[in-house]
């Protein structure tokens, strides 16, 4: 067949399979008039394809250039008879653009499943809560936060209160950039929700520059315990627990 | 329904178990009060971790409970409180007027109150 001349110019072994796998689902489609054949094309190729980033426009190339030849194949078997030739290519072109939607969305779609995955994982990484005493919890924060993010915070910053069976939480906004009255909604809410799984909560970190945008804003913080670092901070927290930690000697 | 209110040395301990309805929860006010009274308990802890749900008639209900109680000389904290009913209660916004002490589960409660009081004491002697 002519095809197969075409396609033999794909040198990559495995291309080859491919297209045939392709062309298999395009006969039964065709055969069968329905979809499911291509369907699982779609995704067996996507499965394969989208991780090992084989190019998707190889893919859909190939798909074009089958429906071509499928096309001149149909005009040159039915070049003397105008009417079957209508009729032919009436019912072929609505299948063909069909087929190539059903793998083209079957790309878009495992690509975005790759990076809502991505996203959940940075998700998780970006909220480490971690213990430094008995009963105190740090949450070194570092990046924008939107509103997903601050959910996400609050989750896990309940949940681990409530595992390690925290006192005191220290919140460290050195890595925040920007710190809106958004974010500083956000924190005022956290600290609302610790307080009630019995949790205090101390706000380090805060930049001049932010500080300044705080006041401004007149976002009303006076209910938040605020030390300028991380280390004013545990100090108080130490403090609120009646922790003493003092040098035992000094080192050389 | 009968809910159970314990005293432990001068406290006393309520447990919610289920849902309440609203008049079970006015019924409830009532007993704690009255009993508050009673034994002149210095203490109140009011236990809600079996609750998945605490709406704004239970979160207010609450709050005036340990207002009352205040008033009769008993300190009050509510324990257990669950993330995600401490989130809901966050979004209705009630913690605004909600002056209720909080604490994570009942040992905390006890140490907390003992505590306030001890603070109290200690306040008034001075």
């Amino acid at each position: 067949m002519r095809e197969s001349g075409l396609l033999a110019k794909m040198s990559d072994a495995e291309t080859e399979k491919r297209y045939t796998a392709l062309y298999n689902a395009v006969v039964s489609t065709f055969s069968t008039g329905k979809f499911d054949d291509v369907e699982r094309y779609a995704k067996e190729i996507t499965e394969g394809v989208v991780l090992r980033d084989t190019s998707v426009e190889r893919i859909i190339g190939g798909i074009l250039k089958l429906r071509d030849i499928y096309e001149r194949f149909i005009f040159s078997e039915y070049r003397d008879d105008e009417e079957m030739l209508y009729q032919l290519l009436a019912s072929y072109e609505p299948v063909a653009n069909n087929i190539l939607t059903i793998v083209t969305m079957a790309f878009v779609e495992a690509r975005e499943q790759v990076i809502r995955e991505q996203q959940k994982a940075m998700m998780s990484l970006s909220t480490p809560v971690l213990q430094i005493r008995d009963e105190i919890l740090v949450l070194p924060l570092i990046g924008t936060i939107d509103s997903e993010r601050a959910e996400q915070i609050l989750e896990e910053l309940l949940k681990r209160i409530v595992e390690l069976t925290a006192s005191v939480v220290i919140i460290d906004l050195t890595g925040v950039p920007v710190i809106d009255s958004l974010v500083a909604n956000h924190m005022i809410k956290t600290v609302q929700a610790a307080k009630m799984l019995g949790a205090d909560t101390i706000i380090t970190g805060i930049s001049p520059v932010n500080a300044q945008t705080l006041a401004g804003l007149g976002v009303d913080l006076s209910m938040l315990i605020t030390k300028n670092n991380l280390r004013a901070g545990l100090w108080h927290a130490e403090k609120m627990l009646g922790f003493k930690v003092i040098r035992e000697r000094e080192t050389e | 329904m009968d809910i159970p209110i314990l005293k432990i040395e001068d406290f006393l301990v309520v447990t919610i178990q289920s849902e309440l309805s609203d008049d079970e929860i006015y019924e409830l006010q009532e007993d704690i009060l009255s009993r508050i009274k009673d034994v002149g308990a210095t203490g109140l802890i009011i236990d809600i971790t079996a609750l998945d749900i605490v709406d704004s008639f239970m979160g207010r209900t609450l709050s005036n409970i340990a207002a009352t109680a205040e008033l009769l000389g008993a300190k009050s904290v509510v324990v257990g409180i669950r993330p995600a009913v401490a989130v809901t209660l966050v979004e209705l916004g009630i913690r605004v007027k909600w002056n209720v002490n909080t604490a994570l589960n009942l040992e905390r409660g006890i140490r907390l109150l003992k505590r306030l009081i001890e603070a109290e004491r200690r306040g008034g002697a001075s």
